[in-house]
């Protein structure tokens, strides 16, 4: 039954987020950006509060968590600083994928050492999703892999891989030759030492600076069938992609929020023709249509998310009417259709979720910038980071 | 919990709707708006299918197993119907907009009084008459005026843009009893049809909803019983003020959940329109456009579905909403226009068919939902004056 509200539990997890955020992220983050990475320190403080080891307790994480509860997170983190946020959370996609899709083998392998209390916040994971040749979305994928004896042979490139070149949990996300969309769609784990894999580093960057990234390019690159996480075509890839996107929204929903209630500060204080310039409709407009549109953007995001859950723990989708097929009657559309394959579906969710959070992302950081005018231009504040990062969302 | 499902009795009622919409109004919808009248067969219809019989049984059991979700069913079926027709939907008999004024400042006597006679059986309407040549949004600077004679009140003024104001049994009229004290002088008045000095004054003819009966009325030495005013809670100032603003925060959800109905409407016939009458010769990157074009505008529909119905939960949870209700119905009444003025120019190159006859109402009925229960600018007024309580904006 429709509910907005989150548990109680979630507004726990949430507020000792948002302190984190509003304590750490964001006066770290020019600094950060100039170092180009997140501090040791930092990055020790998260891992002590659990919010980066959101694993059970058999793996030696804080207890596993829902998407939902990890949307709510990655907001509170992208309001403290968009990079540190990426670079945190592009980290934690690599155990996360191999939660997801890895066997269990694998999960042993590599996630309890990222849990571990002493040195486990010095370990970086990545996860490579998008292609010089398209977004943040599966169908974009074109990375491939073709059997080859108990090897593979893997083609193509990818861009953006947020701590690629760290060696210890590095996930790519491909699909076997020959195939589409989200058939075919696996993951491999790329081994420390691995012949003809090329990896340059992202420089001169115009945004998310503080989350250091890479360029793969992989030709003709064999790779051990022991590398792939899982079984080809297992639906945990599926379930990666999808939830990295609902992270990222979660960011973007941050940085909106973040340059949205910047900018309102700053038009409350900052008086123009004896009045605060708050009370312009000119300027108060703005703030309206960002605020709405903000929320509009995570009612998306949060939609994707619970679907993600119920998904997770095998409930159709959420059963609710939307147009994107004409021909199917509502009454039909209720969910209860079991022999419709709800991946399609949260595959697009959390596309549409991840678009639409980027694109308010970028429209409030660019207004926040305008309603603040010349200091917005300026680097005493940091709503023009936020404006870059927000661009290199995409 | 945060959850996009809708609960079995909800998703039955919304079916419920979608399949009124399709058997009684698509089928007229077109002949209705040219002639600017309804058949009397209509009205039945709906007394049939949505108050008498099992129908009606069906529905309100729904209804008392949900307890506190009325505005919830409510949106659900708005939905649906403009879906089938937004003219026809204004004009199923029952309370309508006179509804919320007398189950928020209605004593039980005067709901009983009131609302009773709708069950009867027979074709009621009801009105709600705020707007005056003078005056939409802006309330303290009402003309109506009321004052006490005797037992009664005598109401003086002219109201326009009323819907079904010429059919309604009552209309609930605001009128001020003191100019004086500007929108704290506006009182709800319960004005019986008939009542000798209510005159029905000319009908509008409009570019869209022409199916719907938009009339003026005209109030001359009109006396109404004594306690045909809402509430008997006279003594508090702001009573008739928040009346009115209660009102609109319970139907502006309404109004957006009308425009995610046409726009939904809109967006599946051209989806239609595409796949069955796109010219032959048509470029195949140019379709490619136009279906990128409309799963934006398809997550966009999604987005202001989701708005109005966060609004109408929180009303149904008795949570301020006016900023949440602002939004979702500034968010729909733009999507709206866009989605029907992109339908518009999509199908501009095919032949004349029925599908390009109902985009083009539709692109016609779209332009209000942008202008009535408060403008687009008046929205975000609202959105503004709660995001900064503490500034003055005029």
């Amino acid at each position: 039954m429709l509910n907005f509200a989150p548990t109680e539990e979630q507004e726990e997890i949430r507020s000792l987020a948002r302190s984190l955020a509003v304590e750490q992220l964001r006066p770290q983050g020019r600094e950060a950006e100039q170092k180009g990475d997140i501090s040791p320190e930092l990055v020790q403080t998260l891992s002590q509060t659990g919010l980066t080891t959101p694993f059970s307790e058999e793996l030696g994480g804080s207890g596993a968590i829902e998407a939902m509860t990890y949307t709510l997170i990655a907001e509170e983190l992208g309001f403290g600083d968009g990079a540190l946020a990426m670079n945190i959370i592009g980290s934690l996609m690599g155990p996360i994928t191999v939660l997801l899709a890895g066997n269990e083998s694998q999960q042993q392998e590599h996630i309890p050492p990222f849990c571990d209390p002493r040195n486990g916040y010095e370990l970086r994971g990545s996860l490579a999703f998008v292609e010089h040749t398209g977004g943040y979305t599966v169908a974009d994928i074109g990375m491939t892999a073709r059997k080859d004896g108990d090897r593979f042979i893997l083609n193509g490139a990818k861009r953006d891989v947020i701590h690629g070149w760290e060696s210890g949990t590095r996930v790519v996300l491909l699909r076997l030759e020959n195939t589409v969309e989200t058939e075919g769609l696996c993951a491999f784990m790329l081994p420390a030492k691995l012949d003809g894999l090329q990896i340059s580093a992202d420089v001169q960057k115009l945004g998310l600076i503080a989350a250091p990234s890479v360029s793969y390019s992989l030709t003709d690159v064999a790779i051990s069938a022991a590398c792939m996480l899982g079984e080809p075509g297992n639906k945990g890839v599926i379930r990666a992609a999808t939830l990295y996107n609902i992270l990222r929204a979660g960011v973007a929903c941050g940085m909106a929020r973040a340059a949205f209630e910047y900018a309102m500060d700053y038009a409350k204080e900052r008086i123009a023709f004896g009045r605060p310039i708050a009370s312009y409709q000119g300027i108060a407009f703005m703030v309206s249509e960002m605020a709405m549109k903000l929320d509009a953007a995570r009612l998306m995001l949060w939609r994707a998310a619970s679907s993600w859950d119920r998904i997770d723990v095998g409930i159709p989708l959420a059963g609710i009417l939307h147009p994107r097929d004409a021909s199917r009657s509502p009454s039909l559309d209720n969910g209860s259709d079991a022999s419709r394959s709800p991946w399609p579906e949260l595959v697009r969710e959390s596309e549409s979720a991840q678009h639409q959070a980027v694109e308010i992302a970028k429209s409030a950081t660019i207004d926040a910038v305008q309603i603040m005018g010349g200091a917005g231009f300026m680097q005493d504040h940091p709503v023009e980071m936020w404006m870059r990062n927000a661009a290199a969302m995409e | 919990m945060i959850d996009f499902t809708l609960s079995k009795s909800q998703e039955e009622s919304r079916d419920y709707a979608h399949q009124v919409a399709l058997e009684e109004m698509r089928p007229i919808s077109l002949e209705c708006d040219r002639t600017e009248s309804i058949p009397e067969s209509f009205f039945w219809n709906m007394q049939r299918r949505f108050w008498a019989g099992a129908a009606g049984q069906a529905r309100k059991q729904a209804q008392a197993e949900d307890e506190h979700q009325n505005n919830v069913f409510s949106i659900l079926s708005q939905e649906e119907m403009a879906w089938g027709d937004a003219a026809l939907s204004t004009a199923i008999p029952g309370p309508g907009l006179a509804a919320p004024p007398i189950l928020s400042q209605g004593t039980p006597e005067q709901q009983m009084r009131f609302l009773g006679p709708y069950m009867d059986g027979q074709l009621h309407w009801g009105a709600l008459a705020l707007t005056e040549p003078g005056i939409g949004s802006d309330v303290a600077g009402m003309s109506t005026t009321a004052f006490m004679d005797g037992d009664e009140w005598v109401l003086n003024g002219h109201k326009h843009y009323i819907t079904n104001g010429a059919r309604s049994d009552i209309i609930v009229t605001f009128a001020t009893i003191d100019k004086s004290l500007g929108r704290e002088g506006i009182r709800p008045f319960v004005v019986p049809k008939g009542t000798p000095g209510f005159i029905v004054g000319r009908i509008e003819e409009k570019m869209g909803l022409r199916a719907s009966q938009t009339a003026e009325l005209i109030f001359e030495d009109c006396r109404i019983p004594k306690d045909n005013l809402l509430s008997g809670r006279e003594s508090s100032k702001k009573a008739g003020f928040k009346a009115a603003m209660g009102t609109l925060d319970a139907t502006r959800p309404m109004v957006g959940a009308l425009a995610v109905g046409i726009a939904r409407a809109a967006y599946e016939t051209t989806r239609e329109w595409v796949c069955e009458e796109l010219p032959k010769g048509y470029a195949p990157h140019k379709r490619r456009q136009i279906e990128d074009e409309l799963d934006e505008l398809g997550q966009r529909i999604e987005m202001a579905r989701f708005l109005v119905w966060r609004a109408a939960w929180l009303a149904d949870r008795r949570i301020s909403n006016s900023k949440e209700a602002s939004m979702s119905k500034a968010y729909a009444g733009e999507l709206v226009m866009k989605m029907t003025a992109a339908a518009v120019r999509i199908t501009a190159p095919g032949e004349n068919s029925e599908r390009k006859q109902f985009i083009a109402k539709w692109f016609r009925d779209a332009k209000v939902f942008d202008i009535f229960e408060g403008t687009a600018q008046i929205q975000r007024l609202v959105i503004a004056r709660r995001l900064f309580p503490e500034l003055d904006i005029p």
